[in-house]
């Protein structure tokens, strides 16, 4: 079961990784990025998890609760989720301009700042 | 690097990053076996604490809220940065779409889409405020809210058009809200100082768990937060719909 | 816990060193149409240097024990860490120092002649400044992360300023992907140590480390943190973004780069090796030592060769920071307090003189449209203080003595002794020789006219022959609506603004000031010192029994001897020589030869995304590998 549930991590930051390597447009390698970035959120929210718990959330509970999951890994996991929306959102917006400006969405194409 | 010998370089690395994470996430406790004592210790001391039933909400707001407050900075930041990456450049000028004939206007919306539009946005915005106003007793808080709020907003501009969305979201009262939103963080902080205890210190009255008005700075802070992600979030939409709606190679 | 904790501190000052340029950002982003042009620069360059006063209080008041500061109020109970701290000493507090003194003189330059897209620049600015006090400051993993995606949104965003050409953006583009990949392996690093011991507070993490054996968990949360933070700092093989954004973001933004956001890289990788993992059993730091000085060496020498190859001004002063970078790697990756020491102090003067060089430059790319070595042949005529300028820049990266590089190279040299590795000294001259003489070899081109002209073999619009994009976006007038007042458009004034000429002279001058003050050594030395004493750190942030002042250990610091001052003239003189060398018409064939045989590195240098990538994935494995030997 830890097998599984951690390979995830692995598995989705080398596949976002991978994505950005062999990308031919420009959104789809913005968007690997934030697969990627979702191996993080995944290794911290599950970091956090306990078998048989529920959330931290202490209203209508039923009468034997169990324990409740971590509640500090949720809170970053919430932090890191902003961060990629946000860094998301910014390299969309330079891609916008990059099309305009130079004409194309291969960024293999792009030699504006070759040696 | 050609891409043959890129990829073929990067098979190598993965393959290593790969054996490097494994490497470390075998060292992780086994899946669903344990909790830190301090996440324990929060959940049990969270609620009589600070009088809240959501422990996440808590700990953003309250025991790790200078986090949260750089992260609403992030937020502030990428507006801005989106705000001038997409700013209308020397070679270019703003044109509110038109219709190409020029004896016509521009059709009026079909009225089965307005009520539509209508109806989810209301919608959108009771959820969003019961999300944000709630922060402190179910999950939610002030980034979930400014976001279904900010979405409230866009499906105004489906179910309309441009030029209503112009005339109905002044950019003026978007960036004040963007900007008292996160002003009122630092201010909400500050009263921390004035009470003489640390910045950020929930100086504010605690109110009773359960109830709306709980957890002191916790509900403001909420509520400031809210205000700022939504301003945020429909500003940066309206960004992205300039580009592709309004700004036009400037003609010679 | 018995017993008051005699380093909690109260003061005001520390979270007004970042509420202060939080909330005038923040205001700034929401009322600047209200404000006319001249308020609004006024404004956030008041509240840069008030920021920067106020971390130079902090700097003087943690001289002699840290300050900790707990927010929220909540300080730490049954030995357990409960808030967020920040634990301010000295060291860190003068890095925030440096962050505020660069800014105010970028913004000082922005003056009149930038376009602020109605104050955006400003708040972006204000904000990159208090992320980066924040990260200095800070004594928690996970807040140490949020301030650099802080200082890296900020950043990302003020290099593609000048949206309207393809290079910033490429180099933006460039920059966040990489970057952004960088952060996300510090924060699975953060993940990985906090599944560990529970606890984000960088104290306590340490205290949990301490006295264990490294297995694969913290070896790869080690190589996670490390390898995120050094993409940052531009360290071999994380650096390829470097050239490509530091070379086309605007130059008041190149100021902050240079100065310090590289820096911090570096220093959060030294924060993190001195407070969580140097307690390791089996005392790893010698071997980690040979680590740190591989990468350090390499990334100086890789920087020096290319910045020599460059004709693009702005690459050129991109790879000279790279350079410097690796020297400052070298010196703190000793280990030692006085190499830690050698390297905060050549940060600062290193720092004030990149800035200088970097607005410099700014304003020849103002006066003549260009910043191509080869196109402004000869054409520095009218640009004397300029000239002037750039020239004891490049002299003070040379460690010209009496300023202060060169107190923090004698300390570095003399660190490197004792640690038994003398010829890293020759090492680091041969690098800073390079560098400088670049930069010599482009001001004696094109203030004296020396050397060859237009060579014909960049094509147009590469980064060899900078087009368009050399000319940072000139203010427009009235685009955005109405608000705007309108300006003359962009002509060739004859009297350069004062205030693109000042700045750069003022922060030499501050230099000079430092290296002349009695006594900087042994500060930087004590605070090095402190900053490097993990069980002292912990005592103070925990309060553990009996918490003692931290002895800062009376390091013995060389005093500057004849010797030391005539070997700083002599890398002078070596600079020069190089130099005249570089441009002299007989050296045509030696030119021609070392550009044949460091082809392949400059080719290496593609600037594109997917190459930078994957770098980076090999970086980050051959990390762990090296990790692994040194702290097994």
């Amino acid at each position: 079961m830890s097998v599984l549930a951690y390979g995830v991590v692995a598995w989705l930051f080398l596949i976002g990784l991978y994505g950005v390597v062999t990308s031919r447009n420009l959104v789809h390698m913005v968007v690997c990025v934030s697969v990627a970035q979702s191996a993080t959120d995944v290794l911290l929210l599950e970091i956090g998890y306990r078998t048989g718990g529920h959330a931290p959330v202490f209203v209508s509970l039923p009468a034997h609760p169990g324990p409740a999951v971590d509640a500090v890994m949720q809170a970053l996991a919430l932090t890191d989720v902003v961060v990629g929306a946000t860094v998301t959102a910014l390299l969309l917006a330079l891609v916008v301009q990059v099309h305009k400006r130079a004409g194309t969405l291969d960024p293999d194409a792009l030699r504006a700042t070759r040696e | 690097m050609s891409r043959r010998a890129r990829l073929v370089f990067f098979a190598v690395a993965a393959a290593a990053l790969a054996a490097t994470l494994g490497a470390g996430l075998a060292g992780l406790p086994s899946f669903g076996r344990q909790v830190s004592a301090y996440a324990r210790m929060l959940n049990e001391v969270a609620g009589p604490q600070r009088h809240v039933t959501d422990v996440v909400s808590a700990i953003t707001f309250d025991y790790r809220g200078v986090d949260t407050l750089f992260e609403e900075f992030i937020l502030l930041a990428a507006v801005a940065g989106i705000s001038v990456l997409l700013r209308p450049l020397s070679d270019e000028i703003r044109e509110l779409p038109e219709d190409k004939a020029p004896d016509r206007a521009i059709p009026p919306p079909s009225p089965a889409v307005w009520l539509l539009a209508v109806l989810l946005s209301s919608l959108l915005a009771l959820i969003g405020l019961e999300t944000v106003t709630h922060g402190v007793l179910t999950p939610g808080g002030g980034f979930q809210a400014g976001v279904i709020l900010a979405s409230g907003i866009y499906v105004i501009y489906l179910g309309t058009n441009y030029r209503t969305v112009e005339r109905y979201q002044p950019d003026a009262l978007l960036e004040a809200s963007d900007g008292i939103g996160a002003a009122g963080y630092v201010v909400i902080g500050l009263l921390g100082l004035l009470a003489g205890d640390a910045f950020l210190t929930n100086v504010v009255g605690l109110g009773t768990t359960g109830n709306l008005i709980a957890g002191g700075t916790i509900a403001l802070l909420n509520l400031t937060v809210g205000l700022e992600v939504a301003g945020g979030f429909v500003i940066l939409a309206s960004e992205f719909l300039d580009q592709t709606a309004v700004i036009r190679a400037r003609r010679r | 816990m018995t017993g008051v904790n005699p380093f909690i501190s109260t003061s005001a000052v520390i979270p007004a060193s970042v509420v202060v340029p939080l909330a005038a950002a923040a205001l700034m982003a929401g009322f600047s149409r209200f404000l006319p042009r001249r308020a609004r620069d006024l404004i956030a360059i008041a509240v840069a240097l008030a920021t920067t006063t106020l971390t130079l209080i902090l700097m003087a008041a943690s001289a002699g024990h840290p300050m900790i500061y707990w927010f929220s109020g909540w300080r730490p109970a049954g030995g357990m860490v409960i808030g967020i701290d920040y634990a301010v000493g000295p060291l860190g507090a003068g890095m925030a120092s440096l962050a505020g003194v660069l800014a105010s003189a970028a913004l000082v330059y922005c003056w009149r002649y930038f376009d602020s897209a109605r104050g955006r620049h400003h708040t972006l600015v204000l904000i990159f400044l208090a992320a980066s006090v924040d990260f200095c400051l800070t004594g928690d993993l996970f807040n140490l992360f949020v301030a650099f995606e802080l200082v890296a949104v900020t950043a990302f965003a003020l290099t593609a300023y000048n949206a309207g050409h393809p290079a910033p953006l490429q180099g933006a583009i460039n920059f966040a992907v990489t970057n952004s990949l960088g952060g996300m392996c510090v924060l699975m690093g953060v993940g990985f140590l906090y599944a560990r011991t529970g606890t984000l507070n960088l104290a306590q993490i340490g205290q949990a480390l301490a006295g264990h054996h490294a297995d694969g968990l913290v070896v790869v949360a080690f190589a996670l943190l490390a390898g995120g933070f050094l993409v940052k700092a531009a360290v071999v093989p994380f650096h390829f973004w470097l050239p490509d954004a530091y070379g086309s973001a605007p130059i008041p933004v190149c100021v902050l780069f240079a100065g310090v956001m590289s820096e911090l890289g570096l220093f959060a990788v030294i924060r993190i090796w001195d407070t969580v993992f140097s307690g390791l059993a089996g005392g790893p730091g010698p071997r980690m030592r040979a680590v740190l000085l591989g990468l350090g060496i390499l990334t100086a020498l890789v920087g020096a060769v290319m910045a020599l190859a460059q004709v693009h001004l702005k690459r050129m002063l991109a790879f000279v920071t790279m350079s410097h970078l690796g020297i400052y790697l070298i010196g703190a990756g000793l280990l030692t307090p006085l190499g830690l020491a050698g390297a905060s102090l050549l940060v600062i003067g290193d720092g004030l003189a990149k800035s200088a060089l970097f607005l410099g430059v700014g304003v020849v790319q103002h006066q003549r449209a260009s910043v191509s070595e080869t196109k402004l042949r000869g054409r520095g005529r009218g640009l004397a203080v300029t000239g002037v300028t750039i020239t004891l820049g490049a002299l003070v990266l040379a460690d010209l003595p009496p300023y202060v590089s060169a107190a923090g190279h004698g300390l570095l040299v003399d660190a490197a002794d004792r640690a038994g590795l003398p010829w890293l000294e020759i090492v680091i001259a041969l690098c800073v020789v390079s560098s400088s003489a670049a930069v010599l070899r482009a001001a004696g081109r094109i203030w004296l006219g020396w050397g060859p002209g237009e060579s014909p073999g960049p094509q147009a619009g590469t980064a060899d022959d900078p087009g368009e994009e050399s000319q940072d976006e000139p203010d427009t007038a009235g685009t955005n609506g109405g608000g705007q007042e309108t300006r003359e458009p962009p002509s060739r004034p004859e009297r350069i603004p004062l205030t693109m000429v000042l700045p750069p002279l003022a922060l030499l001058a501050i230099g000079l000031g430092l290296g002349l003050t009695s006594g900087v050594e042994e500060h930087a030395a004590a605070a090095a010192a402190a900053f490097s004493d993990r069980t002292a750190y912990a005592a103070a942030v925990l309060g553990g029994h009996g918490a003692s002042v931290p002895a800062a250990d009376r390091i013995a610091v060389p005093p500057t001897s004849a010797g030391r001052v005539l070997t700083d003239l002599g890398q002078v003189l070596a600079a020069l020589l190089v130099a005249a060398i570089a441009l002299d018409r007989r050296a045509a064939r030696l030119r021609r030869a070392l550009a044949a045989a460091t082809g392949w590195l400059r080719r290496l240098h593609s600037g594109l995304v997917g190459d930078q990538v994957t770098w980076l994935a090999a970086g980050l494995a051959l990390l762990a590998a090296l990790g692994a030997a040194a702290l097994h």
